[in-house]
């Protein structure tokens, strides 16, 4: 029962994907068909305000996945690194630096704009 | 004897361009490397998937298998990154209500907060004199991989320094972030989700969901917003610059 839950969770998501790689091609849109797929799935699901079992079903362990999905692309970069020879130091430290600062900022900003959870209960 | 050599012989021609080579050794690798990182006492520096990806490129490069090859078989695995992004809508759905309660802070947040991931890199790696090709591959180095893959290939970026850029970004946000709400004694899991989701894309929301489950929905919104928000300005605003 619980495999038939995830097939079937399974085909919506593909359909989902197809429907989004559809559009994506039909309108030129600069979004990839995956992200395509997953607004047109969360528009859908807040028109129909119902989430299926079978759609839960499907998503997590995809969901649980994506690590592992990456991985292969992940790789290639050992395998390419002779093209930006040179350019490695600055690579690292536009990474590091720009990933820390961008962090630092976006910390701040939520800290100042996200209403305290305790305040929020009185409302 | 001789015939069963022959059959060898071409075996060892055909095994490394097959599917099911490529993704035994991808399971393999990625399961080694969890092992490895329990065994290492989970260190949030290094997360099991550099590792994994580590071993991974041990494999290849020990093996006779060449990674264009390794690229083909795994083809099959890499297609999932499909319906797992699609996969991605089911979470954001089930938070929509924070983002009722919340819209405000997030509508803030987001534009500068995703235009800030890629410009600090970017305005950095201009500084230090990056060929363009390293700019427009950092450049959407804080967005999930997929919808990155479309926006490096559209500014003339390389996939493979982007999937590096992605990693580092990844661990570095996931640290810094882990690091700094210690600091800062934040508990807040909305918060801390919706950083890890903006500036560390995938890494950054595995972790979240380590956290706990309100913390991975928000990382799930902040890195689908960041997507679908930078896949929509950066190309726009890289014609206008360069």
């Amino acid at each position: 029962m619980r495999m038939l839950s995830i097939l079937r969770g399974f085909l919506g998501l593909a359909a989902f994907l197809l429907l989004g790689d559809i559009l994506v091609r039909l309108f030129a849109i600069p979004l990839s068909s995956g992200v395509a797929g997953m607004l047109l799935l969360t528009f859908w699901l807040l028109l129909r305000r119902h989430l299926s079992h079978d759609l839960t079903a499907a998503s997590q362990p995809l969901i649980g996945m994506l690590a592992l999905l990456i991985m292969p692309g992940v790789v290639g970069i050992f395998f390419q690194a002779g093209e930006f020879a040179g350019q490695w130091p600055t690579i690292f430290i536009a990474l590091i630096a720009g990933t820390l600062l961008s962090s630092w900022t976006t910390l701040w900003l939520m800290r100042r704009l996200v209403p305290d959870t305790r305040d929020n209960a009185h409302e | 004897m001789s015939e069963l050599l022959l059959r060898l012989e071409s075996l060892a021609g055909e095994l490394p361009q097959r599917t099911e080579t490529a993704i035994v050794l991808t399971l393999a690798a990625y399961f080694a490397g969890l092992r490895l990182f329990a065994w290492l006492r989970s260190p949030a520096w290094c997360p099991p998937i550099l590792l994994a990806s580590c071993l991974l490129a041990l494999c290849l490069a020990l093996l006779p298998l060449d990674y264009a090859e390794y690229r083909q078989g795994v083809e099959w695995l890499t297609w999932l990154l499909g319906p797992a992004t699609v996969a991605l809508g089911v979470p954001l759905y089930q938070q929509v209500h924070h983002i009722r309660a919340l819209w405000k802070p997030i509508a803030l947040t987001l534009p500068p907060a995703a235009m800030l991931a890629a410009g600090y890199a970017v305005g950095i790696a201009w500084l230090l004199n990056a060929s363009p090709q390293v700019l427009a591959s950092l450049a959407p180095k804080s967005v999930t991989a997929p919808i990155a893959m479309g926006i490096t290939q559209a500014l003339g970026g390389s996939v493979s320094l982007l999937m590096g850029a992605l990693l580092i970004t990844g661990v570095m946000a996931t640290l810094g972030i882990t690091v700094m709400a210690r600091g800062w004694r934040l508990k807040d899991e909305r918060i801390i989700g919706f950083a890890l989701g903006v500036n560390g894309h995938a890494i950054g929301t595995v972790r979240a969901f380590e956290i706990g489950p309100t913390a991975g929905a928000f990382a799930s919104l902040g890195m689908s917003l960041t997507g679908v928000f930078t896949a929509l300005w950066l190309p726009l605003m890289w014609h206008f610059v360069g």
